[in-house]
This record gives structure tokens, sequence and C-alpha cells, in this order.
């Protein structure tokens, strides 16, 4: 079967181009067949993984070349698939996550009349990302990585008849164009040093390097972070994803928070190799990873907007991923696995956020909802679920995966475990806060809406709504996410679990030999302890007290958390406008200075035609003159040359 | 003091130049005696008549000359050989289509000349005169006259056949200058110029034949070239004496700086007159010239090339930068034919030894194109109200649209022009091509630059006539409306000709080329 | 190796029905069947040509003939095709029924008398179809001499249509056009003249093979070198020589932009690869240090360019300043993988700029305020919300858009791909200089694509398109561009085959030799 993995990107494609191409003829059923599709290339994940799992450990990395896609002499890429755990891992996810995101999204775009194109996108997307996932070189996973963007840009603006959509969109593809940049050139690099981009070229290449941190793995490293930062919205490339909400909630679940977004986490994952050998590159990694992971925290405490917030939820979560693959071998699977877990979770939020919405007339602002847990009793308990899981609350999945990462963060020695562990912890606090937040704003409470305009009072802001339980198609993608949420991470730490099955990839760590330099129990109390503060502060704040349906001031930092600490702004000023300054100048001075010179050009020699006329006045005598005067200017010149 | 020796004539080698001379004569006794009624056609006949037979005969001579039958005829008056007789057939193929045009009427029966010079303009005799129908029809051996001194040009190996040859060719060019049928004032006035510049050149002519006399105490080419050997000490004299003589005949090519008349008498002569001098006169001219160079002054070589190099560039540069301004299509041909005159002069900078049938190729390139193009404008005519032909529309303006209208004629004149810019696949290209391959062999390559920068600026106002006729409206203007008129046989296949031999040489130069090529060798 | 002169066939053919075209009244009504009949036939030609093409000996002259022209000059009639050269000719003549089929409409029915229009039309065909066999004679020039002639010479056909059949200032837009390129083309003929003086002479002596590396002064080849390369920076076109490009594209006819852009700029990148590393392989390294810097400049200045621009037409035009920075930088980098990704660039950039021009052109028919040519038509501004209204064309003109901007899976991603990797073991920081314009490339597109086809259609343009005025392509249109994506995909998946073509002559290049 590993042969035909080809299988579960081409089937996907075939739907997406088949729906593209048909156009309206396939409005009836394309959702259908894109959703099928989806979950057939999962089935073919499946059969794959279980013929790996069949295998001795030390088969289970497997290189399946497909055709000469790049012949061109010194540099000959081949379009291979790297079929082994890390990228089946994803390959599971991806599928499996998105098919129930397209059998919720029947149901979600059931009313828009370009829902076939909506499922042409998805299905673009499921096969990019899957070739993203499955590549055996750079090369080609660069062909994915650009594919999930093309999807993302499409999917974000998919209702981009309005122009803020547009922009958003826009703005997502070029900020990923600027990560891609780092991309291109840490393929440069790797071909100017090792002469290849597949992975096991390059992994062969550093292997055999005697120096380690040479300048060249150093920057190469850090390309390939740039483009991480990209794809993930980590700091300084962040600024895109809160403005990506803009698309339908199932885009933003599936794209902008289970799957395309964590390919930053995957890309320092797979290039693992580079990154071992230059430890600079490694500790911009956990550095970037650190900040991310607090900033996306404060934005989500502070925006009313629940997509937007789970948005900034979603930085801060890939934050955690990031440190981790930036801890080297000792958080590779960590990293993996709280990737996974989040995906079922986090999937799970957004889709509930959009049940919300569907039920509350499209409403975003969370200060219009409340006491909505009787309205719609299934999606408050898988949001529940998903709650619980996120912030980490033994048993539910996430308490297996960011633990370990908090636990990884602290092992090492001088500084570094220390300032990392506590930032992960203050994460943990701040997430239990934005979550329970969300949580409560939500479904508990009051009802900050009225289901009869009679109700109102005067100036009384509240809306009119009456929400409702979503249907079935929807909620039972729900629910499964939900089950997921609870028990993924129990199931997936079994025995030894995902951490044992990515070994081939990420190497054998003994875990034992790198103990944390706080005792387990005691980090892992310390985080359960701050959990349960950030819990009863959102609760003391959220809860029991009412929410006033507009914002209050707040704080310094609520107000610049809430304008996602000005990320934009400092995009405008520092690129934007001198870009746009620097486009109208040379504009201008292509006319007036590059074509001008030539036209001056054109227009001296008119204006000496017209001085010379002057000498042909007509009259006889002056052109004897001319005559004679021509004689004698050109035998005085005869004369000085002869001499 | 030597007794006289009659000098043998060798008739044959001057059949062609007798045919011709013949010819005028007996023009001048068919406007005599021929009644009026039949006069012209007789006219007519034989004027196209002599330059076909004389191309004929020279033809003829050139299978039993070249290729070593080359000879000094006359006691080493005059030079029979290749370069010779190839100037020789280019002004009788020049000389054929050009009295062609001359010859042709428009539909409304009116030719191009005045139907009596004698008269003032605007004088009520000249009117008579239109009212009677007179025709002058001297304009033909007047046009015989002039091309038989043209032949005997490249021929004379004598400073004083020379000089002889230049005055024939001369003195009817400025009567014919004068017969204008319209814009007659202008067309005497430019007569007149022509004929005093014409005569003060000549004079400067003179004076340096007399120099190179007292310089080598012979007129003979032959002796002037032995004398440049021997003789030291005074060669400041044969130099400026030298340079005298250039002048004389660089007036006649009109390069810078003695190319003052040209705008103006081309502007003014009748314009098929204009297209037969500007093509036929310049041949001649370029043919003393060579024989000039090559043979007499070879010694000189070192001091004349820096004459030649000043003179090109300047005509190059000055043509062309002229012609850009000027708004009337004569003038622009004018200053244009002045800017090739300095082209042409490219060719043989360096007397370098490819520098001869360069240099003819060139000549008949330019040639055919411009009686072409001249003839050209011969057919685009003003309208007055009652839409009645009346004067060449010579104004820019009245061409704009004339390529919708008439597509054949205008892709005729585009043809020219492409030809004049030199665009590859028209004779024009190639003429460039061979004169710059001279040039450079020479190691003039400063000059060809020069020639390729002056191209390019040339280029603009041939482009713009181009623009006119096909990218261009008629736009409503203060000057009356214009068409083109259709030609009369004989100006169509005199147009055809010139056409057609444009592309041919363009894409097929290899016999005309292989031709020039043998006849590379000049005779002492 | 082939019985057949495919090439004069493919030469002689275009031209010959084009005088017919011309000259025959009687044709002037079908001249658009015609025409579009007659394109086809050729590719069908050169697609037979193809098949005999001996792909394992891809950088050998295959397809040749040599007959003398001007023994007297040292001229022959010799053609023959590389790898690239059978590339190019393909594009060439593939392009050549799409242009037709898309400005169908290039000649509008103003005039009253239909004769008239009828011979404009047959007009205009016939300058497409004799500019079809000048630019396969070009691409297949095996003879100095007979490159110039036809470099020069196709310059005729591109100035009449741009003169006759383009926008308001279509005048000063094509005299500017071909005064640019003449002057580069008599530049180029003073080299010509030096290079084959001193060349072997003889009856072959304008033989590219005869006169490949025989300059042997140094300073002399680095003068013949600048003079050849100035000629090719015009044509294609570089910075600072480029801004007759935008006045051309902005007045022609979408289809005369195409061809103009996608096949006759090529031959100035073209140029450089088989004549100027061929005929002075040491000037060229010597000169490109500083070509490296032109094309980054070129690269970066058209991007940013473009990116200000409010023509439409203008806008594809920096574009292409921006892409053949890329090509430049490909063949002057030094590096064998990066001049592949030119060649094939040359190709991708093709078929990119077809789809934006045409596509373009099919907006710009549906414009409301004037015609397709007219700059009101063509403003970014006067658009919105057309994705909407048309989103077939929104649709294509995003897939040309991606491809020019290298998308992966499209055919301009190869290219570009292959350039930039293949500059870094030259030269890292022209590498990641370079990448810079990725990210611009990325902006310029989109930007345009959202100010054009996202958002709300105007009022009036949402009412044109209740009324039916303005609907989605038609099925001729949709055909037209079939070709052209389909091949944008296709070279975007499988690009093997063609690089197949031209990996040898890269590796033949690269080292210096000549071919």
């Amino acid at each position: 079967m590993i042969e035909y993995s080809w299988l579960a990107i081409a089937v996907p494609l075939a739907s997406s181009g088949l729906l593209l191409l048909l156009g309206r003829r396939s409005n009836a059923w394309g959702h259908l067949l894109a959703t099928v599709a989806s979950a057939a290339s999962f089935v073919v994940g499946l059969l794959v993984l279980l013929e790996v799992m069949g295998r001795p450990v030390a088969e289970r990395v497997i290189d399946v070349p497909l055709y000469d896609w790049l012949p061109a002499g010194d540099l000959s890429v081949e379009a291979g698939l790297r079929i082994d755990p890390l990228s089946l891992t994803f390959v599971m996810l991806i599928t499996f996550v998105g098919t129930l995101i397209h059998v919720y999204s029947i149901g979600y775009m059931a009313h828009d009349r370009a829902r076939r194109r909506f499922f042409a996108y998805l299905n673009l997307f499921v096969a990019a990302m899957l070739v993203l996932v499955m590549a055996d070189s750079y090369a080609l996973l660069f062909v994915g990585w650009e594919g999930v963007g093309l999807a993302s840009y499409l999917l974000i603006g998919f209702w981009n008849f309005h122009t803020p959509n547009a922009v958003a969109a826009k703005k997502a593809f070029v900020m990923n164009r600027v990560g891609d940049m780092g991309l291109i050139v840490a393929m440069g690099l790797l071909f100017a040093t090792f002469g290849s981009v597949s992975f096991a070229d390059v992994d062969a290449g550093v292997a055999a390097l005697s120096t380690v941190n040479s300048p060249m793995l150093i920057a190469t490293g850090l390309m390939l972070l740039l483009g991480a930062c990209g794809k993930s919205a980590q700091v300084p490339l962040q600024a895109w994803l809160g403005d990506a909400m803009a698309g339908p909630t199932p885009v933003s679940a599936l794209i902008h928070a289970a799957t395309m977004v964590t390919a930053g986490v995957y890309l320092i994952v797979r290039s693992a190799s580079i990154f071992d050998a230059a430890p600079t590159a490694q500790l911009v990694v956990v550095v970037i990873g650190a900040v991310t992971l607090l900033f996306g925290a404060g934005v989500a405490c502070a925006k009313d907007d629940i997509k937007k917030s789970l948005a900034g939820s979603t930085m801060s979560q890939i934050g955690y991923m990031v440190l981790a693959a930036g801890l080297g071998p000792i958080g590779y699977a960590f990293a993996i696995f709280h990737l996974v877990t989040h995906g079922f979770f986090k999937a799970g939020l957004f889709l509930g956020a959009g049940s919300v919405m569907h039920g509350m007339g499209d409403d975003v602002d969370m200060r219009r909802y409340g006491a909505l847990r009787k309205f719609m009793v299934v999606t408050w308990l898988t949001f529940g679920a998903g709650w619980l899981a996120i912030m980490g609350v033994p048993p539910f999945a996430g308490f297996y995966s960011k633990d370990k990462i908090i636990e990884a963060a602290f092992v090492g020695s001088g500084w570094q475990p220390w300032v990392l562990g506590t930032v992960t912890l203050v994460g943990a606090g701040i997430t239990a806060f934005y979550m329970s937040r969300m949580f409560f704003m939500t479904f508990t409470g009051k009802a900050r809406w009225v289901d009869n305009a009679d109700l109102l009072g005067p100036d009384d802001r509240r809306p009119v709504r009456h929400p409702h339980e979503s249907p079935a198609v929807m909620t039972i993608p729900m629910i499964v996410l939900a089950i997921g949420a609870v028990t993924l991470g129990f199931l997936l730490s079994l025995g030894d679990g995902i951490v044992g099955w990515l070994e081939p990839v990420t190497g054998h760590v003994d875990h034992e030999a790198h103990p944390p330099v706080l005792p387990v129990p005691v980090i892992m109390g310390v985080s359960l302890a701050l959990v349960a503060v950030g819990i009863l502060l959102a609760w003391r704040q959220y809860g029991r007290n009412p929410v006033p349906i507009t914002p209050p001031t707040g704080s310094v930092l609520t107000r610049a958390a809430r304008q996602d600490f000005y990320g934009d702004a400092v995009n405008e000023a520092v690129f934007q406008r001198p870009g746009q300054d620097l486009s109208r100048t040379l504009v201008y001075a292509d006319t007036a200075v590059v074509d001008g010179a030539i036209r001056g050009a054109a227009e001296g020699t008119v204006g000496l035609g017209q001085a010379l006329r002057k000498l042909q006045n007509g009259m006889v005598r002056s052109y004897g003159l001319m005559i004679l005067g021509g004689f004698v200017l050109i035998a005085v010149v005869l004369h000085f040359v002869r001499m | 003091m030597n007794s006289f020796v009659a000098p043998e004539i060798q008739w044959a080698a001057l059949s062609p130049i007798l045919v011709v001379v013949g010819a005028a004569i007996l023009g001048v006794v068919v406007a005599t005696f021929v009644p009026k009624t039949s006069r012209r056609t007789v006219q007519v006949f034989v004027a196209l008549a002599a330059p076909l037979v004389a191309l004929v005969l020279v033809a003829w001579r050139w299978s039993v000359v070249v290729g070593g039958g080359e000879s000094t005829l006359v006691a080493g008056q005059l030079a029979e050989d290749g370069p010779t007789l190839a100037i020789q057939m280019v002004l009788c193929l020049v000389a054929l289509v050009g009295f062609a045009v001359m010859a042709s009427r428009l539909p409304s029966g009116e030719e191009a000349f005045a139907p009596q010079g004698a008269a003032a303009p605007g004088s009520p005799y000249e009117e008579a005169a239109r009212k009677a129908g007179l025709e002058q029809t001297e304009v033909f051996p007047l046009a015989l006259f002039s091309l038989a001194g043209m032949l005997v040009f490249p021929m004379a190996n004598d400073l004083l056949v020379l000089f002889v040859a230049l005055e024939v060719l001369s003195l009817p060019l400025y009567v014919l200058t004068a017969l204008a049928r319209r814009r007659r004032v202008l067309s005497q006035e430019a007569s007149l110029k022509y004929f005093l510049l014409g005569a003060f050149s000549s004079a400067l002519f003179l004076f340096g034949v007399a120099l190179l006399y007292g310089f080598s105490g012979s007129l003979g080419y032959a002796d002037l070239g032995t004398a440049a050997e021997m003789t030291v000490g005074m060669d400041g004299m044969a130099v400026i004496g030298f340079l005298l003589v250039l002048v004389g005949l660089l007036f006649k090519v009109g390069a810078v700086p003695f190319h003052a008349w040209v705008p103006d008498v081309y502007q003014g002569a009748p314009t098929p007159v204009t297209g037969f001098m500007a093509a036929a006169t310049k041949t001649a001219a370029f043919g003393a010239i060579l024989r000039l160079l090559y043979v007499a002054a070879p010694g000189f070589g070192w001091d004349l090339e820096p004459v030649l190099w000043t003179v090109a560039i300047a005509s190059m540069l000055v043509g062309t930068v002229l012609a850009i301004v000027q708004t009337d299509i004569k003038r622009i041909l004018a200053y244009s034919s002045v800017a090739h005159a300095g082209f042409a002069l490219v060719a043989i900078a360096t007397l370098s030894p490819s520098g001869p049938s360069s240099l003819i190729f060139y000549l008949l390139a330019y040639g055919l194109a411009t009686v072409g193009a001249f003839a050209v404008i011969t057919l685009v005519r003003e309208r007055d109200a009652e839409g009645n032909v009346t004067g060449e529309a010579t104004h820019l303006s009245q061409w704009a649209g004339l390529g919708r209208r008439h597509p054949v004629l205008a892709g005729m004149m585009t043809l020219f022009l492409l030809s004049f810019t030199g665009i590859p696949l028209t004779a024009g290209f190639v003429g460039k091509f061979v004169a710059f391959v001279s040039a450079v062999e020479g190691g003039a390559w400063p000059l060809v630059v020069v020639a390729v920068v002056a191209s390019a600026a040339a280029a603009f106002f041939y482009v713009r006539i181009i623009v006119l006729m096909f990218f261009t409206e008629p736009e409503e203007s203060e000057r009356p409306g214009s068409d083109a008129v259709t030609p009369g046989a004989l100006t169509g296949v005199a147009l055809w000709v010139c056409a057609i031999a444009t592309v041919v040489l363009g894409v097929w130069p290899t016999p005309v080329l292989d031709l020039l090529a043998q006849a590379a060798k000049f005779v002492v | 190796m082939s019985t057949l002169p495919w090439i004069t066939v493919l030469i002689a053919l275009p031209i010959i029905a084009a005088a017919l075209l011309w000259f025959v009244p009687a044709l002037h009504k079908v001249a658009r069947a015609y025409g579009l009949v007659v394109s086809l036939v050729v590719v069908a030609i050169a697609v037979a040509m193809a098949t005999q093409f001996d792909v394992a000996d891809a950088a050998r002259v295959q397809l040749t003939q040599t007959a003398p022209w001007i023994p007297a000059m040292g001229v022959s009639y010799a053609v023959g095709v590389n790898g690239l050269g059978l590339v190019m000719v393909l594009l060439a003549v593939g392009l050549v029924p799409v242009v037709i089929a898309s400005d169908w409409r290039a000649v509008p029915d103003d005039d009253a008398d239909p004769a008239l229009v009828a011979r404009r039309r047959a007009t205009f065909i016939a300058l497409l179809l004799s500019l079809t066999g000048l630019m396969v004679a070009v691409f297949a020039a095996r003879d100095l001499f007979l490159f110039y002639v036809v470099f020069e010479v196709m310059l005729l056909p591109v100035y009449f249509l741009i003169g006759m059949f383009g926008g308001p200032n279509r005048r000063a837009a094509a005299v500017k056009f071909l005064l640019y390129s003449l002057a580069g083309g008599l530049v180029m003929l003073v080299g010509v003249v030096v290079t084959f003086l001193n060349g072997p002479g003889g009856e072959q002596g304008f033989l590219i093979d005869n006169l490949a590396g025989v300059i042997a002064d140094p300073t002399m080849e680095k003068w013949l070198f600048v003079a050849f390369f100035v000629a090719f920076a015009v044509k294609a076109p570089m910075w600072p020589v480029h801004t007759w490009l935008p006045d051309a594209t902005a007045q022609a006819t979408p289809g005369t932009s195409t061809l103009l852009v996608g096949v006759l700029d090529k031959v100035g990148t073209f140029g450089m690869l088989a004549l100027c590393l061929p005929l002075f392989p040491n000037a060229s390294r010597w000169a490109a240090p500083v070509i490296v810097v032109l094309a980054i400049v070129s690269l970066l200045y058209g991007a940013l360019v473009a990116i200000g621009q409010q023509d439409l037409m203008r806008f594809i035009a920096f574009t292409s300043v921006s892409h053949f920075g890329f090509i430049v930088l490909g063949i002057f980098i030094g590096s064998q993988v990066a001049l592949t990704g030119a060649m094939f660039y040359m190709l991708a950039h093709g078929l990119s700029i077809a789809g934006l021009f045409l596509l373009g052109g099919f907006l710009t028919e549906r414009s409301l305020e004037g015609g397709p040519t007219s700059p009101q038509a063509r403003r970014i501004a006067a658009w919105g919300g057309m994705q909407k209204v048309t989103p077939i064309l929104a649709g294509l003109f995003l897939v040309s858009g991606l491809a020019s901007v290298a998308l992966p899976g499209l055919s301009g991603f190869v290219g570009e791909y292959l350039v930039l990797i293949g500059s870094f073991p030259e030269s890292i920081a022209a590498g990641v200089v370079a990448t810079l314009g990725v990210v611009l490339a990325a902006v310029y597109f989109l930007l345009v694509y959202q100010k054009v086809f996202t958002g709300q259609p105007s009022e009036e343009i949402a009412q044109a398109a209740e009324s039916g005025r303005i609907t989605d392509l038609s099925a001729r249109e949709r055909w037209a561009m079939v070709p052209v994506v389909a091949a944008m995909l296709i070279l975007g998946f499988v690009p093997g085959p063609v690089l197949d073509l031209l990996t040898p002559i890269s590796q033949v290049l690269a080292m210096g030799g000549a071919q």
C-alpha cells in the first residue's frame, strides 16, 4: 500500500480540480464528492499507517520515489514521498480532522450559493497539506507549503466581496510569502552547501559535517525558522492570523487552528538534523516560541471576538510547540504530541464557536452572548471538553501533552530552564484565564441578548437573538472531536505512546537522563495551581459578575492587547508606508528621470536642428561664405593634422 | 616645344557617351523641326531610347574591358575600367527611370514643366502660353546633355576634362531647375542660387586645378600620381590643390559644409528633375571623386583622409539633425541626401580596396530609392475647392492617411523610406552594410559608430512619414486637402522598377556584388 | 536526420500565407478564420518537427539547413534549432492561434465602409502571420547576418501592429518602440561587422559556429560583447532601457502585447544565450558581475514600479521587467542550474504573460467607459468586484497571475526556483536579494487582483451584468485560454520533458564553451 500513498494526495486534488472545472454543474453533489474524497484519503492514510506499524521500528522510514520533477543537471529534484511516523501522524491528523470539518461544513455552508467552490478549496487544501507533510525534499515540501498558502488565501477571502476579507486574505498570503522567502533562502544555502535539497541528502550532509554551529547552518536554521514563523504566525510574522478569522469558521478550525498553522512546527522537527547541529539557531527558536506563547495568550485575553480570541490562543499554543521543538531531541516528540492533541481540541473549540455563531446570527462578540448553555447543550458540552483539554486539566488531552512540554522546558542547565519553565507555567495560567473567560462569557452568566424585541428598554444595546442548537451534521463532528479532546492525550501516551512511535524520526532520548531542574511533581502541581488560579480569576470577573455589553476601557496592557500589541502599526510604519513611498517615488522617477533622460536627448537634437536651421537663411552670399569658410576650416584642420 | 600628335580615339569606348550626346543634339533638332503634335512623343522616345542604348553599350564595354581590357583612352585623357563602367551603368539606369518620371503627365494632361521657361512668372505671356498648351520639350535634350556630362565625369583621367564634364553636366541642370510649372518664383530662385554657387565652386575647383598643375606640371592623373611620389617639399601646395578640387566635387555631392544649396534647389526644382539630379549627380560626382582619390591622390591619402572623415561626419550629423526639424517632404529628402552623401563617404574614407565597390552599390541603392521617392511625391497632389488637382502636396501634414486610401503607393513610399533608413531586406541596408565593412576594414570604426548613431536618429524622420501615411487620419488643417493621382504609365513603370529593384537588391544582392567585385581595379 | 526542410517551411508558410491574404481581396472577409487555420497548421507542422528532434542530443543544433545566400559577403541561409531554439519556436507558433482567437475583435467595425474594415482586419492578420514566420526564423538562425536581418525586420510587423491597431497614443508608442529597438540593433550592427571581419571570412564567414570565440584581442572582445548586449538589453528589456515597453503595451492590443513581451522580448535573452555567451565567452565572464547587478536592479525596480501602476497593461509590462531581471540573472550568474532555470523561465513567462495580457484584454473589452484599448478601460481603479460578475475570467486571471508570481505547481515556479536556488552557490548575496522579488511579486499581483476582482462591483457594472451587457467569458474566449492555462499546469507539475531539452545546453554553456 505504501507505494500507493500518493493516492492520499491525488484523490482530493482530483476532486478539487473536477469541482472547479465543472462549476455550477456540480453544485448539487459537489460537497458530498469533496467529503468522500477527503475521507478516502483518510482511508489511504490509515492503510499506510497500519502497514508501517506492521514493520519493525528500523524500517519505518520509507522514501517513495514518484518521478523526476526538476532534472536540471547539478540540481535534480525527484518528486518523492517520505513515509515515516512523523508524516503519517500528520496525515492522520489532517485527513481525520479534515474529513470531520468537511462534514461540519456541509451544514455550516448549507446556505451559501458558492458552497461547491468552498469544498473545492477545502479539498485543494487537504491535498496541498498532504504534499507538505509527505514530501521527501524541501523543494516538494515547498510546493505544499505555498499550496496551503494559496488555499488559505482563497478560503480567508472566500467572501471577498467584502473588501476587508479580501485585504485579510492578501495580508495572510503576503506575510506567508515573507516566510516562504526564508524557506527559499534556506534551500539555496542547502544547495550551495550540500548540492541537494532532499531530506535524505541534507541529513547525510549534516551528519558528515565536522563543525557544529557553523555560520552556514545557523543561517539555514534561522531562515527555516523565518519560514516557520510565517506559516505558524509566530512573532514577528504573527499579524495575519487574527485577520484570517475573516474566513468561514470551518476554515479557521481546519487551517488556522488544527493543521496549516502547525506546519512551522513540522518544518522545524523535520529539519531536526540542521537545528541539532546549530544550537544558536535552536536558542532563537526557543525564544521565538516563548515570546509568541505569551504574546498570543495576551491577545487571547483581550479580544471580545470569540474567533480572534481563539486565534490568539492558537498562536500561544503553537508557541508552546515551537518552544518544545527548539529544545531539540527532548522536545520534538512533545511538540508533535501537543500539536496533535491541540489539533483536536482547538478544532473542536472553533467548531463550537462556529456553532454558537450559527445560533447567534453570525455575531462573534462574546459580550453579546451569555447563558447559552441551555440553548445549545451539545455545543456547551463539547466546547467544555475542549476548554478543559486546552487548560491541561487532567485527564484531558492537553494535560498530557502540555505538561510534557513544561517539564521539558525545565530541562537543561544555567538560566535557560528557569526562564523557559517559568514562561511555560505562566502561559498555562493565562491560558486557563482566557479560555475560562471565553467559556463563561459564552455559556454562563446572564444572557446579554433578548429573544423578543419588546423586552428591550430605552437605549438598550442588547441584540435580538434566537439561539438554537446546530443540526446533527454539525454537532456530530464536534462530538467526535470532543471525544478526542478527552481521551487522545491518554491514548497517545499509553505504553511508549507517540513518543516511541516518533523515535525513528526524532531519535531516541532517555528522558531519565535529562531530569528537569525541579522535580516533576512540583512542576505539575504548580502548573495545576496556576490553572486553578486562572479559572478563578476568570470566574470572578466574567462568571459571577455581570459582563458589561460595552467593553470597559481597560488597562494599558488590555488596550495594547486588543490592538494585537500594535503589530499592524509596526508593520505599517516599518514596511508598508516606506514601501509605498519608494514605489511612488520610483514610478515618478521612471517617467521623469529614466525616460526623461532619453526624451531629453531627443529634444536636444531637435533644438540643435532648430539652431542650425538659422544658417539656412536662403541667402546665396551666406551660402557662398559657408562654402569658403568650410574650405578654410578644413584646410586649417588639415594643416594641424599634418603637423 | 614638342609637336602635336593626333591622339588615337577609341570610338568604341566612347560609344555610350557619343550616343547620349547624339541623342541630345537630335533632341534639339526635333524641338526645332518636328511639328508640335508629335514633337513631345518623339522627344520622349529619344530621351528614353538614349540611356537604354547607352546602357546596352556600357554592358558590352564591360564584357570587353573588365578583366584585363582596362586602358586609358585618347592619350590618357579618359580611362575606361571597372569602376568607370559600373558608375556609368548606374547612371544610365537612374537616368532611364528618372527620364521616365520626367516624361509622364498627370491624368489631367498637365506635365511637370513650365509651358514657357522664358515667360516671367505670373505674366500674361505665361498665362497665354499655358492656354496655348505650349510645352517646353527642350527639357529632354537638356537632360541628355547633362547625362552626357555625367557619363564623362567618372571617366575623366585629366583635370581639364573633368572640369569640362563638370560644366557640361551642371549647366543643363541649372536650366532644368528653373522650369517648374508651379511655384515658379521658388523654382527660378533655386535655379539662380544653384547657378551662382555652382559657379563659385567651379572657381574653387579651377583654382585647385591650377595649383595641382603648378605642383606636377601636368593635368593628367597619372602624372599627378607619379609626381606625388617624386616631389618633396611642395606637397603642401598639392594638398591644397587636391582639397580645392575635392571641394568642387563634394559641392556636387552635396556634402557638408558645401551642402547649403541642396535643400533650396531640391525644393525649388521640378520634382522629377530633383529625383534625377539627386540620384545621378551624386553618382557621377562620386565617380569622379573615386578616380581622383584612388588614381591621382593615393600618395596623399594620409593627408586627405582627415578631410574625408571630417566631411563624412559633418554630413551625416548635420544632414540628419536638420532633416528632423523639416516639415516639407522635399526638404526632408534633400537633407537626407546630404546625410547619405556622408554615409557614402564612409565607404571610401580610408581608401580601402573594397571601398569603390561598396560605394557604387550604395549609390545604386540610394539612386533607385531616391528616384522612386520623388516619383511618389509627384503623385501626391493638392485639391482646390472644386476638387481639381493642383500643385504637389509637399507639406508633411498633407500626407496623413495616404496609406488608408492608397495602400500600394504608400507601401512603395514606405519601402523607399525603409531603404533610406537601412532596414534589412532593402537595398539600402546592404549598401550601408558593405559601406561599413569597407570602413572597418580600413580601421575607421569610429566613423562607423557615428554613422550608426546618425542612422538611428535618421530613422526618426523617415519613420515619421510612415506614421503619417499609415497611423494618422487626415485632420482638418488650413492647408488644402490632398490626394494621390493615379500615376501615368511611365511613372508607374519607373515606380515598380525602383521598388522591385530595391527589394531584389536587398534580398539577393549577390549578382551585383559579384559584378562589382570584379570591377574593383582602376587603370592608371 | 530529417528529410523535410521543416524550419524553412515554418518560416515560409506563414509569410506566404500573409502575402496571399494581403493581396487577395477575396480573402479579406474571412481573414480571421483564415489566419486561425493557417496558424493552427503551422502549429501542427511545428509539433511534427518536434517529433523529429533528437532529445538525447539537445545541445546540438538539429534539423539544420545551410545554403549560400550572399557568398560575396560571407552570408549563408543557415537555420537549425537546439533544444532552446525548439522550445522558443514552439512557444512562438503556439501563441499565435491563441492571440488570433483572443484578438478577434481587435479591429473594430468603426468604419462605415465594410470593405475598408475587412482590409484592416486582413492587414492585422497578415502582419501577425508574417511575424510568425520571422519569429521562427530568429530563433532558428545559425548565421549571424541572418539573425541580424530577422532581428531588425521583425520590428516592422510589430511596429505596424502597434501603430495601426492600438489605443489613442499608439503612434508615439510605436515610434518609441521602433526607435529604441533600431538604435539597439544598429549598435549591434557595428558589432556584427567587426566580429565578421575578425572571423575566418570566406563564403560562410557569418556562420555563428565559425565565429564562436574568434576574437583574440580581449579589449575588442569586451567592446563587441557590449555592442551585442546593449541591443539585447533594450529588447529584453532591462533597466534602464525598458521605458519603451510600458508605453507600447499600454497602447497595443492585448494580442500584440502578448507576442511582443511573450516572444519578441525573449529574442533579447535568447541572443544573450545564443550569441553573447558563445561568441564572447571571456567578455561574458568579465561583464557578469555588472550585469548581475543590473538584473537584480531590474528585478526589484520592475516589481516596485509595478506596485504603483494605474494602468493594467503598464502594470503587466512592469511585472515583465521584473521577470526579465530574473532571466538575465539566471543567464549571467554563471551557474548551470540557474541557466537552465533562465531558459525555462523564458518559456514559462511567455505563457503567464499571455494569460495576463489576453485576460486583461477580455476584461477591458467588457468596459463600459471606453474601447478595449482606451486608457479608461485599462485603468485599474475603474474596476472592482469583477469576480462576482465574471468568475471564470477572475479565476483564470488568478491562475495566470499566480503562475507569473511563481506559485509552485505552475510553470512560473520551475524557472524562478531554479534561477534563485542556482544563484546561491555563485553568490549568496545575489540569491538573497533576488529572493526579495518573490515577496514583492505577491504584493503587486494580489494588490491588483484585489482592486479589480474583489469587493463589490460598481452600480453601473452590476446593472450591466443584470441586463446581460457584461457576461462571463464566451466560449471563444474560454477555448482561447484553455491551452495556455493547461500548459501552465502541466509544465508546473511535469517540467521534465522541457528541462531535458534545456539542461544539456546549460551544461555546455556553463563550461564556457560554445554551442
